[in-house]
């Protein structure tokens, strides 16, 4: 009887037991936007002067894209695909859309995400430009057409020496894509944090463009040209911060 | 007065005899294949399938340890090594019923696909189960055993969440913190030196909590064992589990269900009269797995004492 008692003790001591959980972050990829700030009058490389009163973009997805040879890369986008299909947000990409106001924020960076993936080799980002969904961070009162924009400017163009000039407005519906690679590739082994910054330069986003020649709709395909070279990638060190 | 085992010379060969038949009960399942719940009979270690003697008491100490993974390999891979220390006692108030209880504690180490870690301790859910024999061919060192088993497995485990509130896979949590239903048959045949031993058992969760509901498992035991000597055997056998569907938040798992076949390989020793050790390894050699899932090498050791 004794020993029952003690056995029945030890059972019911063992299911009283506290859980205890402990975790250990592991490879962990910091993402933000860094906007250039946005200067008053933007002066183009053919002295158009542009002054902006809306800018904003919509970036759907990032991903990371590891340095294998094509056939892997092709496998990896296939198993990557597969994973977005249940899930927003994959190990390797972000994929919860973001509106950016150029014009707030003063070039102070933008926090995207954070990406967990798997030990290898990384070689750069892809990053896609799409309508916001109306659940998309970003989105308010103010850029509520960005469900139906990746790219909307208004604002007004001057030719030099022309005081009045004229106004501008480009929304830009379609998709882009664009692969940046890294400076140097990034090599994964272990628990690590590492930043990531996508630079978006919309200063440049007027150049090359000879408004007073070219009709809206090449000025539009101009434009969304330069908004995808505007797209560099940087890895500041995780002590610089964004 | 209780019987002890060997009382004197000339019982010692018929205590042997019985001693074998014991052993041959007392035969290790293989370690837990599903994260939710232990595969086949957990208990089988300490109320055996022999048939019961009144008033005897065992306690049992039984290590496992097993691994599994779901995802796909550089995409979103969540891979499991569990740890399962499981202190049971049984006790047989009639020669035709045996109860038990078995309380697991549980480590956990999941390893995600960005090798991030989680170690979690936690209790498992709390096994009791009863076999009655229902028929046997003879009273005395019966040769023929049918039993049925019905049981109960008591909500005493946590749900483990991840750092968004979400519930972690199925897979990954310590038990089903639900009530669950077990209900089986047995069968059992002794050919000195040689045994088999079928088993058939079904566990039934309920709904735990965050709307949680682990698989519906059936598990057969098909097992035979080979005793060339009083104090050694060798064994045999196959585990094969058929699982339905599991739900997380009322949604379906896509890596729960499906079939699994283990191959298995055991040692039972009785190097005291009242003490029995086994190890058995056990070897998935037919996965059918929904999903992604993906079970590896599974082993259990443990001891058993009767008191």
């Amino acid at each position: 009887m004794r020993s029952s008692l003690v056995l029945v003790t030890a059972l019911l001591c063992a299911a009283s037991l506290p859980q205890c959980m402990r975790v250990t972050d592991g490879i962990e990829v910091d993402v933000a936007y860094q906007p250039e700030a946005t200067p008053a009058q933007i002066r183009t490389d053919l002295g158009y002067r542009v002054s902006l009163d809306r800018a904003l973009i919509a970036l759907g997805q990032v991903e990371l894209i590891r340095c294998d040879n094509f056939v892997a890369d092709l496998l990896g986008l296939f198993r990557a695909a597969r994973a977005r299909a249940h899930a927003l947000d994959t190990p390797t990409s972000l994929g919860e859309p973001l509106v950016l106001d150029l014009m707030e924020g003063a070039g102070t960076p933008e926090y995207a995400g954070t990406m967990k993936p798997p030990p290898g080799r990384y070689c750069g980002v892809r990053i896609v430009g799409m309508p916001a969904d109306s659940d998309a961070a970003g989105l308010n009162e103010k850029t509520q057409e960005m469900t139906e924009h990746t790219v909307l400017i208004e604002g007004l163009v001057r030719a030099d020496g022309d005081e009045v000039g004229a106004p501008l407005l480009v929304p830009i519906g379609e998709l882009f894509e664009r692969d940046l690679r890294f400076e140097r590739p990034l090599l994964f082994e272990g628990p690590v944090v590492q930043n990531i910054s996508i630079q978006i330069d919309h200063t440049s986003w007027f150049d090359g463009i000879d408004f007073a020649l070219l009709s809206a709709n090449a000025v539009r395909q101009r434009i969304t040209e330069n908004v995808r070279s505007s797209l560099q990638v940087a890895l500041p060190n995780a002590e610089d911060g964004f | 007065m209780r019987e002890r085992f060997a009382p004197n010379l000339r019982a010692v060969k018929g205590w042997w005899a019985i001693a074998a038949l014991g052993a041959v009960m007392w035969i290790p399942t293989p370690a837990s294949a599903c994260g939710t719940c232990s595969v086949g009979d957990p208990t089988l270690t300490i109320v055996g399938f022999e048939q019961p003697k009144q008033n005897r008491i065992r306690t049992s100490a039984t290590l496992r340890h097993r691994n599994d993974s779901i995802g796909d390999t550089q995409v979103d891979r969540l891979t499991l090594s569990e740890q399962r220390m499981e202190l049971g006692g049984a006790y047989s108030p009639t020669d035709r019923v045996s109860l038990s209880l078995m309380m697991p504690v549980v480590h956990r180490l999941v390893t995600e696909v960005n090798l991030a870690e989680a170690s979690i301790w936690a209790p498992g859910d709390l096994d009791l189960r009863v076999r009655g024999v229902v028929w046997r061919d003879r009273k005395f060192a019966p040769r023929h055993l049918v039993s049925l088993v019905g049981g109960l497995e008591f909500p005493t485990s946590s749900i483990e969440y991840d750092e968004n509130g979400v519930p972690l896979p199925l897979e990954f949590q310590a038990g089903t913190s639900s009530w669950d239903p077990i209900a089986g048959a047995s069968y059992t045949m002794f050919l000195d030196p040689w045994s088999m031993y079928v088993s058939s058992i079904a566990i039934f969760p309920t709904e735990g909590t965050a709307e949680t509901r682990a698989s519906t498992s059936f598990r057969q035991t098909l097992l035979a064992q080979f005793q060339p000597w009083s104090f050694l055997a060798f064994q045999v056998g196959a585990e094969f589990r058929f699982d339905g569907p599991g739900y997380i938040a009322g949604v379906r798992d896509p890596n729960t269900g499906g079939h699994i076949t283990y191959g298995t390989l055991g040692i039972v020793g009785l190097p005291h009269d009242k003490i029995m050790i086994h190890a058995t390894a056990a070897l998935p050699l037919i996965q059918r797995l929904d999903g992604t899932h993906r079970e590896g090498f599974a082993f259990t050791a443990g001891l058993v004492y009767e008191i």
